[in-house]
Order: C-alpha cells, then structure tokens, then sequence
C-alpha cells in the first residue's frame, strides 16, 4: 500500500516508467478507494506500460485480458471443461456402476446420481480465464483489461458485477468472491462512447501525449545511447508532428522506436536522409508522411522567408545548433 | 470545504457535466484522503473522480478556479517597492491630490486590498446576482473594473506622475511608482476576476440544472427546438443510440443459426480428439452496410445533424458507411466522421458545404453521385435519402434515382415533412415516393430513432 502520491511516482520510477502527478494522484486514490482506474488516451502514449508498471511496483503479478469484438463470457471470465468432464465419466463408469448397482428402481439411482452431481461441477472442472484467475488469486494481483472499447456493449455490461464488487456469479457453484481486491486498470482508445454505467465505477485518467521535457525525459530514459542532443532535436521533431492535422499523430512508443532507429543506425544529426529513411517509423500512413514533409518544409520557409521550395536545407531548423 | 465541493458538484451539474451521487461520495472521500494542503493533488482528485470524459475537461478547468481559489494575489504595498524618501513624496503627492483622485488610484497606490466583503458586494452589483452561466465571469469582472473607475485610471495615474515630477521626483522614482501601480493593477483585475466568479459559482449553485421533459422533446419538431433543447437532445441521442446498438446486436447474434459451422466446429473440438461436444453454427453477419445521402440545406440542417448522430453513434453495428452530403452539390463526407467524434466532425461538414437559399438540387446532387460514387452502392447497401425532397423546380433526374435503386438491396427515403406537405409547392416527394422501399415521416427525434431502428430489421 502507497502511503503517498510521492510514494507511488518514486515506485512507479523505480520501474521506468515517468508519471505525471495526476498519474500517481489516480493511481493512489484507486488503490485507497478500491476502485478500478479508467486510463483513456490516443494510442501508444503508456497505457498498457502504466498497468505493467503499476503491477511491478506493487509486487503483484499482472493478469492480461485483451478485448476484441465478439469477447464473451467465455473466453474472459470461465468456460467449464466439458471434456475432461466426460474423460472423468469414462474412467470412473466402474465405480459409477458400482455405486448406482444396488438400486432398486430407476428413480433411486438417478437420485443417487444426482446427489453426486458436485463431482462434476466443481472447480475441478472449472477452466479460468482472466478474469475469474484475478478473482480467485491467492496472492494479490493486477488486473489489466485492455482496449476495452473494443469488446462489445454487452460484454462491459458484465464486466459491471465484477468490477463494482470483484465477485462472479457461476451458476452451479454459487457466487465467487474475491479472496484480494485485484487492482484493476481498463484501457481506452476512446473509438467509441463507453457507458456511463462503467465510468461511474471507475476512476478516470486521461493520459494525452507528453510535453517535450516530459518526453525528452522518457526518451532519455529509455534510449540513454542517444546522444543528449539529436534526443532533444529528434522529440521537437514529433512535437511539430503533432501539431500538424495527421490522421493518426505519432505516440510516443513511435518516438521510441525512432530514438532506437536512429541509435541503431549512428545517425549523428537528423539530417534530411536520415529522416527520408526513417520518417516512416514515425508516421505508418503514406498521406500523413507526404504532408508531414510538405508541413515540415513549409514552417521551414516560412521561418526564413525566399528560401526556395526545393532547397535541402529545408530541415536546417534540426540539423546541429542553431545559427 | 465539504460545503465548498458539494457547490462545485452542483456547478458543474450546472455547466451540464453528468456527476452521479456515487461520484460525488467518491469524490468526498478522495479528497478526504489526500487533504487540502497540495492544490495540485486536490485538484486531480477531484477531476479523477468526477469528470469521467475527456471532452468535459474543459469545463472542469474553468470551474476549478472559481470555487477553490486563494482570493487572488495580494496587492503590493509601497514599502516593498519604493525606497522611503519616495514613499514620503508619494504620500505627498497623494495628499495633494487627493479630491482630485479616485478610491482606485488611492488603493493601487497605497496598497490597500478591498475587503472580500467590498469585492462581494460588487460582483453582485455588476451582475452577479444574475449570473446563470460560467461564462458570465469576465462580463462581471469587465462590469467590476468599469465600477471601479479602471477607464478613467490611465488619465489619473499621469495626473499623479505629473504631481510628483513638480514635486521633484526622478525619472527614477517615477518609473518605480509607474511600475508598482501596473503590478498592482494586474493584481487587482485578479481578485476582481475571481470575486465575480464566486458569485457566479455561488448563484449557479442553488438555481436548479435546467430540467426538460425527456418524452416531449423527443416528439418535438426539429424545427422547433432552443439551443439548450437542442443540447439536452444531442445528449438523449448517445442514449438513444445505446439502445438500438444494443437492439441490433441481439437481431444479429439470432442469425438463423441452423447451418452447422464444420471449420469452426473441427477447430474447437480438437482436443477431444474431434469427437464433436460442441457443434458452431453459422453465424450470419447481417451487418447492414448504407449509403447516406443527406440534405444540408438550412431548412434540413437541424435533422440531417441529428441524422448524422445516429448514424455514427451506431458505427460498430454497421458494416460499412458512406455518408453524402449535398446542397447545390454533393460532396462525399465520411472522413469527417473517420477522422473526428460527431461532435467536431458535424461543425465541419456544416462548414464545408455552406447553405444557399433556394439552392436545394438533388438532381444535380444525383448527377454528382453517379459520375462519382456510384461504387459506394451495391447489392448489399442501403441507400438512405434524407430531404424534403424541394428540388427548387429543378430536373428530380428520375433516371438517376432509378438507376441507384437497381444497384441497392433497397432504398428508403426519410422526410422530415409532415406527411401532408409533401404534395405542396416545389415537393418532388410524389415522384421520388413510389420509387423508394419505404418512406418514413422524420418530424422529430422519435421518429427519427424509430425509422433509423427499422433500418437494422432484417426487411429494413
């Protein structure tokens, strides 16, 4: 248990990962609350990483439901093992006609039967999948439910008794309820309105791209073999992206893998070959990396009025100190 | 504070974000946690727990500062800023003056904070008392200053400077005081901006959230509905949406589910050595794909906004959609709503297809669409037209329209003229009508849901 927002941006540091203070405000107050936390944001700005993070800090082993269309029951919570189930009936058919042998009527052996009927449904049988694994985990854990605005409608209206209570309702063996509250942290690309029903139940975080120092920071943090410099150059350059109207603005997990690019490939300064070869780690739409140069060039010509349209030193701006 | 936070809740209530009591309870209760002492860990406590969208940020900013505000920076007072010989000629001059000057010039310049009680009284002179909307706060704080007799400072401040230059000040002295005033002019706007926003918060926190009464707004025309109906509409239309979403989720996942699925049914009884426990059936995907071809006239704007809503909110449901839009021409305006939430991408359709009267031509608009997207029509698309179907006496271009219903699985005609109007004046309506699947009356929001519901049926 954090006993801080201070506690848990060093804990969360210890796991490098870089939390703002409304990161660890949430994170401390999901945790004192018992309530899951709701990280909505463009992709690849450190949701999931958050989770993985968190659970490291914690100590608490991290537990992954990715959500797609179609997700149900079955695949997230249990789904019971039909085949084991009638394996168990195979083999034991001996001492089942054992037992049912001295019946005098039919009624009284399928009584007997019946009376056995826990045999097969019981969590022997039970296969748990995500969800029911965080619930009926002997030691604490996190639970990261993933892009969950991509799981239907139906499937959040479920998830609604388990995270407001942590217990499970199974219909052969009652109501399972979990021995430690999981942390929970569910993840939104914000593709669709989730329900209010949801929401209210969770603790909201909005997490939107960094500023350039608290980029910088998680750039050098991540790749410290990028030289001070072409790491400071290499993030104003995804700053000014995204300030541009592109249809998918670049994250910084794209920032990183630029940084890591650049590493791999000595680059000494973000000279105008070095981007024509990488720019596409950046930007993975061919209408976003053509406007993306033309944008470049143009608040470049319009920093230094006349210059022509084709001159190479369109990126003069990134190259090296400045004049 | 608890009394402070429960008249932040309301205002933001008021500002039209959606707290529930649970929300609030949590609120408490995280505040109560991390205390009052660090602002910035108060104010993401708060936020955390009641602003659950990102879009009602905004409004969270600007209400935060109105009700949990220091009071504003305090004013400087001159033996912080001035050595003592200038204080003394300052005093001077200030008595020389002083039935020339205003109470203003007398508080900058000797320092003197108004008391909260003075600021109240006058934020609720200049308007407070009436407030009903945050973004009142720099009218009254304008209203405030005016009050105060800030026109007529500039003037005033050279009078004194004029004073003390006679008195023998230097240049010096003169630009320490000249500076001490603006600083502590700067200061005084402060208070004043945050006084007139306490009252704000004040007053819309006891004057109840505006109500509408959900059933007759839904029957109410398009045409005749208030901005803030119009809001609180927009608002039923994601819950209008969520409802048929769900109604047509179930119509799906019925399919007929009557021919045996032998990939998926193999696959998923491998481990039992393909001894089939469980059979898979053949799903249908019947997920509709329609192509929308709206009238943005300005007498059409209303509906075909809400129209567009619909459609997007209801976006996973569908397989593919298409959206058109025309006026004097058409226009394909499905990035919009790819590339935005409805709420920014229908300001930018509005914007991009400007209105014109009397420029209505869908026979033109027709004309546009064969020549150019004629691809987004086949057998499995419905084609919906939104319009009232006034073409201006221009060409209905039958032909054209025939030739759309001949490549789609239907077309459906939505006219949000009631019934017996579509036979009057410049109403193509008779002649577009018996061409179409159905047509349906989309006067208001009900029936609007209604007829985009029966899009989803399987006969549609």
């Amino acid at each position: 248990m954090f006993n801080g927002t201070a506690d848990v941006m060093e804990a969360l540091g210890r796991q490098q990962y870089i939390a703002s203070d409304e990161i660890a405000t949430v994170l401390f107050l999901a945790e004192r609350l018992g309530k899951p936390v709701l990280a909505e944001g463009p992709a690849g700005v450190g949701k999931t990483e958050l989770a993985k993070a968190w659970a490291s800090a914690t100590g608490r082993p991290l537990i992954r439901l990715q959500c797609y269309e179609g997700l149900d029951e079955t695949k997230a919570l249990y789904e019971w093992e039909y085949s084991k189930q009638m394996l168990y009936t195979q083999l034991l058919r001996e001492k089942l006609s054992q037992l049912l042998s001295d019946a005098a009527t039919l009624t009284e052996a399928a009584d007997r039967l019946a009376s056995e009927d826990n045999v097969f449904f019981s969590p022997r049988f039970l296969l748990p999948r995500p969800l029911l694994q965080g619930i009926l985990s002997e030691t604490p854990v996190t639970l990261l439910i993933d892009e969950i605005d991509r799981a239907d409608a139906e499937f959040e209206a479920f998830l609604l008794e388990v995270l407001s209570d942590f217990q499970v309702s199974v219909p052969e063996l009652g109501t399972l309820t979990a021995k430690h509250p999981p942390l929970v942290l569910l993840t939104s690309n914000n593709t669709r309105e989730l329900s209010e029903a949801l929401k209210r139940r969770c603790v909201y975080l909005h997490i939107d791209y960094p500023t350039l120092e608290s980029e910088l920071r998680v750039v050098r943090l991540k790749v410290p073999d990028l030289s001070p410099q072409l790491a400071r150059q290499a993030v104003e350059l995804v700053q000014r992206l995204r300030g541009l109207d592109l249809r998918k603005s670049p994250s910084v997990s794209e920032t990183l893998d630029w940084a890591r690019a650049l590493v791999l490939l000595n680059a000494k300064s973000l000279d105008q070959r070095t981007l024509d070869t990488t720019l596409s780690l950046l930007l993975k739409h061919e209408a976003d990396l053509q406007r993306a140069r033309r944008g470049l060039s143009r608040a470049e010509r319009d920093e230094a009025p006349g210059r022509a349209e084709d001159d190479p030193a369109m990126f003069r701006r990134l190259k090296g100190p400045r004049p | 504070m608890d009394d402070r936070i429960a008249q932040f809740i309301a205002g933001l209530r008021a500002a039209g974000v959606r707290v529930s009591l649970a929300e609030s309870a949590d609120a408490f209760r995280a505040t109560a946690l991390l205390g009052v002492a660090d602002r910035a860990a108060f104010r993401s406590a708060l936020r955390a727990t009641l602003v659950k969208e990102n879009k009602d940020a905004p409004v969270f900013e600007r209400l935060f500062p109105m009700y949990f505000s220091s009071g504003g920076p305090p004013l400087i007072p001159p033996d912080q800023a001035l050595t003592p010989d200038q204080q003394k000629m300052l005093e001077a001059a200030l008595r020389a003056l002083a039935g020339d000057l205003s109470r203003l010039l007398q508080m900058l310049a000797s320092g003197q904070n108004p008391s909260r009680a003075e600021l109240e009284r006058l934020a609720q002179q200049s308007g407070g008392r009436w407030g009903r909307r945050p973004e009142q706060q720099p009218q009254i704080t304008r209203q405030m200053l005016r009050q105060l007799g800030l026109d007529a400072l500039a003037k005033q401040i050279e009078r004194l400077l004029q004073q003390l230059a006679q008195m023998g000040m230097s240049a010096e002295g003169q630009a320490a005081i000249r500076q001490l005033l603006a600083a502590n002019r700067e200061a005084l706007v402060e208070q004043a901006s945050q006084a007139a926003g306490q009252s704000l918060a004040r007053q819309l926190a006891e004057q109840p959230p505006e109500k509408f009464d959900e059933a007759d707004l839904l029957q109410r025309p398009f045409n005749d509905l208030s901005e803030a109906e119009a809001r609180e509409l927009r608002r039923l239309v994601t819950r209008l949406a969520a409802k048929l979403r769900s109604r047509a989720a179930l119509r799906q996942r019925k399919g007929d589910g009557k021919t045996l699925d032998a990939k998926t049914t193999l696959r998923a009884n491998l481990r039992t050595a393909g001894v089939p426990f469980t059979l898979h059936f053949k799903k249908r995907h019947l997920k509709p794909k329609f192509a929308l071809i709206c009238d943005i006239s300005t007498s059409m704007r209303p509906v075909a906004e809400f129209m567009l809503r619909l459609m997007y909110e209801l976006q996973d449901q569908v397989g593919q959609a298409r959206s058109f839009a025309f006026n004097d021409h058409l226009e394909e305006v499905s990035d919009e709503f790819i590339l935005h939430r409805p709420d920014e991408a229908i300001p930018l359709v509005l914007h991009r297809i400007p209105p014109g009267y009397y420029a209505t031509d869908l026979g033109f608009g027709l004309q546009n669409f064969c020549a150019q997207h004629l691809d987004a029509v086949d057998r499995r698309t419905t084609v919906i037209f939104l319009g009232d179907g006034r073409n201006n006496f221009r060409d209905p271009r039958l032909d054209l329209f025939e030739q759309i219903k001949r490549r789609a699985r239907r077309v459906v005609w939505f006219n949000p003229e009631l019934r017996f109007q579509w036979h009057t004046g410049d109403s193509d309506m008779p002649q577009y009508a018996p061409l179409c699947d159905a047509v349906h009356q989309v006067s208001n929001l009900d029936e609007l849901t209604d007829a985009v519901d029966r899009l989803f049926t399987s006969r549609g």
